[in-house]
C-alpha cells in the first residue's frame, strides 16, 4: 500500500546570520489514509518545519527546500508549480495551527473566513458557502452556529476559536490535515474536547492526520504511529504504544520519564538535562551526545542512521551496540 | 456602528468649534498690533478722530470681553463679521475661496494615500528588493524637502522644460465662461501641480507607514492561515493585510489632515491657486483680525469634520472597536 504521505529524506535550509543552517536533515515520513502520525520532540526541532514545508509554506527567502521528496497521494509537490500548490493547499492538505487566538484575520468576521476557503477551492456562491459554514461550525460544536458566523474573532473564546480553525482546515475535506500543536494555548479541559473532536472529524472524514505536539499524553490519546524528532532528524519511528513502553533512543526515553504519573509519589519526574543545540553548532556526531548519559567516541563523532533494532527502528550507536 | 456614537462625536465637534472659536479670538486679539492703524493706513492717514471712529464704527473700544461675545453670538447666528480690508462679509469671502481649497486638499489627500498605500505594499512584498528600497529614499527625499521648494522646482520644470500642466491659476482665460465637461477638465488640468506638490509630503509618509505596517502585518499567523486557506498573494496581500495594515494608515492620515490644510496655505501662494491659503497669508499681513478668524474657523471645522470622518472609518475598518466607546 502507497502512503498517503509520503515524505523522503527532506532537507530544509535557512540562510541566517551565522550562514546556512540545516533546519531539516533528511527527515522521512508516511502516514496512510485514516492513520494519525504524532511528530513528537521539544521547541525547535523542526516539528514545525516539517509541517510548513509540506504545505508549501516555508517562508523562503530565508528558508528553502535543499532536497527530497514530499508525494501527496503520488503527486510530487517539491518543486511543484505554485499554481498547483495553492490549488491542494486547503483542498488536499490542510492545516491547524498552534495559536489560535493570532491564527484568525481579525477584521473579517468566522464565517467569512470559512467561506473563503470553500470559495477557493469550490464553484459555489458566498451564500452557499456561508450556509456551509454555519452547518461545518455546528459540526465542530459551536452552539448556535448561525449567530456565530457573523462573529469576529475576537468574540469568540481561544477554544471556539481553534474549532472555528478545525472547520475551516475540513472545509473541503483535505486527505491529509496537519495539527500543530492543535492544544498548546487552550485549557487542559478544553484540550481534551479538541482531541475528542479530531478523533470525530477523522471517522467522518477519513483524514490522514499529522499531529505535531511535545505532549505524550495528546500521542497516548491520538496516534497511532509516533516519529521522534531531534535537532531535525527523526531518532525514532514506531507504533505509538512500542514508543511509550519499549523507548529506544535515549532522548525518547527522556521525554517518557517526563510525563508525570498520577499516584505515584516515588516517582521522581526526570528531566532531560540541557536543551536542543543551536543548529548552526551541531557537529558532525549526534546531535543528542551532549545531553547523553550514555554518549561515547563514536557517538560525537559519528551520525547514528536511523536502523531497525530489537523493536523498532532508533537513531542511537548506544542502542545498536547493546549499550543500553 | 452605532448611530448614537456618530451622534456623540459629532456634538464633541461643536463643542471643540466653540472653544476653537473663542480661542481664535483670544490669540489674535492679544497679539500686538492696534488693526485701527492699519485700517487708517489703508485709507491714507490715521487723525486720532479717524482712529477713534474707526475703533468705534468696528466696535474695537469695547472691551474685549464684550468684544468677545459679541463675535461668539455672531458666529452662532453664522455671521463670522465683515473684513477690515475688503469691507465684505468673510463668510462670502470664504465662500468664493474655500471650494478651489477643498478641491486641492481632498485631491491631495486620496492622491498620497492612493499613490502611498501602494507604493508600500509593493515594497512590503520584497523588503529588500529594489522597489522597497526606491521606496525608502524616496520617502526620505520626499518628507525632507519643504513643499514651497518642490513647488518652485515643478513650476521651473513645467514652464520652461516640459510644458505640459499649467504652473498657475486654476482655470486658463480662454475657457473661463466654458461649461461643463471643458471647465472640469481645465481645472482638473490646473489641479495635477499643485494636487502633486501638497502630496509628496504624505505621499512618502503614508508609503514608508504602509511599508512598515505591512511588514508587521505579513509576518503575523493570519497571513500563515490565509495562505494556508490557498489563497492567491494578491489576496493575501489586498485583503488580508491591508486591511489590517491600514489601521495605522487611517488614523496618520486624520491627523495629517491639519497639516495638509496648513500646507496648503504655501502651495495656493506658490500656485497662485484662488483658494482659503492665499486669503489667509493676504490676511495675516493686513491685520485684518475678521478674515483670519474666519479662515480658522473653517479650516478648524475641516479638521474636526477629518477627524470625526476619520474616527468613523476607523471603526467600519476594526470590529475589535465597534460597541466600545
Amino acid at each position: 500500500m502507497t502512503a498517503l504521505l509520503d515524505i523522503n529524506d527532506l532537507r530544509v535550509t535557512f540562510n541566517t546570520r551565522y550562514g546556512q543552517v540545516t533546519a531539516l536533515d533528511g527527515v522521512s515520513l508516511h502516514v496512510n489514509a485514516g492513520e494519525t502520525l504524532g511528530v513528537v520532540g521539544e521547541s525547535g526541532c523542526g516539528k514545525s518545519i516539517t509541517a510548513l514545508a509540506t504545505m508549501g509554506l516555508i517562508p523562503s527567502p530565508p528558508g528553502r527546500i535543499a532536497g527530497g521528496s514530499i508525494r501527496l497521494d503520488g503527486e510530487e509537490l517539491v518543486g511543484a508549480r505554485p499554481s498547483r500548490l495553492r490549488a491542494m493547499r486547503g483542498a488536499d492538505i490542510a492545516m491547524i495551527f498552534q495559536e489560535p487566538m493570532t491564527s484568525l484575520n481579525p477584521v473579517f468576521t468566522v464565517g467569512d473566513q470559512i467561506a473563503e476557503a470553500i470559495m477557493l477551492h469550490q464553484k459555489v456562491s458566498h451564500d452557499q458557502a456561508l450556509k456551509d459554514a454555519v452547518a461545518l461550525l455546528d459540526r465542530v460544536g459551536i452552539p448556535s452556529p448561525k449567530a456565530r458566523v457573523h462573529d469576529y474573532p475576537h468574540q469568540l473564546s481561544g477554544g471556539m476559536r481553534q474549532r472555528v480553525m478545525i472547520a475551516m482546515a475540513v472545509s473541503c475535506r483535505p486527505k491529509v490535515l496537519i495539527a500543530d500543536e492543535p492544544t498548546t494555548a487552550l485549557d487542559v479541559t478544553v484540550q481534551a474536547q479538541i482531541f475528542d473532536l479530531l478523533n470525530e472529524i477523522q471517522r467522518d472524514f477519513g483524514a490522514a492526520i499529522v499531529l505535531i505536539t511535545h505532549d505524550m499524553g495528546a500521542i497516548s490519546e491520538m496516534a497511532d504511529r509516533v516519529a521522534v524528532m531531534y535537532a531535525g532528524r527523526i531518532i525514532e519511528e514506531a507504533r505509538a504504544d512500542d514508543v511509550l513502553d519499549f523507548p529506544q533512543h535515549p532522548y525518547a526515553r527522556g521525554l517518557i520519564d517526563c510525563i508525570p504519573a498520577l499516584g505515584r509519589e516515588d516517582h521522581a519526574l526526570k528531566e532531560i538535562p540541557g536543551v536542543v543545540p543551536p543548529l548552526h553548532l551541531l557537529g558532525a556526531g549526534c546531535a543528542f551526545a551532549e545531553r547523553c548519559e550514555h554518549a561515547n567516541e563514536r557517538c560525537r563523532r559519528e551520525k547514528p542512521l536511523l536502523v531497525n533494532h530489537d523493536h523498532h527502528p532508533a537513531a542511537c550507536h548506544a542502542v545498536e551496540e547493546g549499550r543500553i | 456602528m452605532s448611530s448614537s456614537y456618530i451622534l456623540r462625536r459629532v456634538g464633541y465637534g461643536l463643542i471643540l468649534m466653540l472653544g476653537v472659536v473663542v480661542l481664535n479670538f483670544l490669540l489674535i486679539r492679544l497679539a500686538p498690533g492696534d488693526p485701527a492703524v492699519v485700517i487708517a493706513g489703508e485709507m491714507g492717514g490715521a487723525s486720532d478722530e479717524m482712529l477713534a471712529s474707526i475703533r468705534e464704527e468696528y466696535g474695537l473700544n469695547k472691551p474685549v470681553i464684550t468684544q468677545l461675545g459679541i463675535y461668539v453670538g455672531n458666529v452662532l447666528q453664522g455671521d463670522l463679521g465683515k473684513s477690515f480690508f475688503f469691507d465684505q462679509p468673510v463668510s462670502s469671502l470664504i465662500g468664493q475661496r474655500i471650494g478651489a481649497t477643498i478641491l486641492l486638499v481632498i485631491t491631495a489627500q486620496i492622491l498620497s494615500i492612493l499613490l502611498g498605500v501602494f507604493l508600500g505594499v509593493i515594497a512590503a512584498r520584497k523588503p529588500n528588493g529594489v522597489m522597497s528600497g526606491f521606496v525608502s529614499v524616496f520617502a526620505t527625499i520626499g518628507y525632507a524637502v519643504p513643499v514651497f521648494w518642490t513647488g518652485i522646482m515643478l513650476i521651473i520644470l513645467f514652464a520652461s522644460v516640459l510644458p505640459i500642466f499649467p504652473v498657475e491659476g486654476m482655470q486658463s482665460v480662454r475657457l473661463r465662461s466654458a461649461g461643463g465637461l471643458t471647465w472640469a477638465l481645465d481645472v482638473a488640468h490646473h489641479l495635477v501641480l499643485p494636487a502633486f506638490t501638497l502630496a509628496i509630503i504624505y505621499l512618502a509618509q503614508y508609503a514608508r507607514l504602509s511599508r512598515a505596517s505591512m511588514l508587521e502585518v505579513l509576518g503575523s499567523d493570519y497571513i500563515r492561515t490565509a495562505r494556508a486557506k490557498g489563497a492567491a498573494e494578491k489576496t493575501v496581500l489586498f485583503k488580508h493585510a491591508l486591511r489590517n495594515a491600514a489601521l495605522p494608515i487611517l488614523t496618520v492620515a486624520g491627523l495629517q489632515f491639519g497639516n495638509l490644510i496648513s500646507g496648503a496655505l504655501l502651495v495656493e501662494t506658490v500656485f497662485n491657486w484662488p483658494g482659503m491659503g492665499r486669503l489667509a497669508f493676504d490676511s495675516i499681513l493686513r491685520r485684518d483680525y475678521p478674515t483670519i478668524m474666519g479662515v480658522l474657523f473653517f479650516a478648524s471645522a475641516m479638521v474636526v469634520v477629518a477627524n470625526i470622518l476619520t474616527d468613523i472609518s476607523y471603526r467600519w475598518a476594526d470590529p475589535r472597536l465597534r460597541g466600545k466607546s
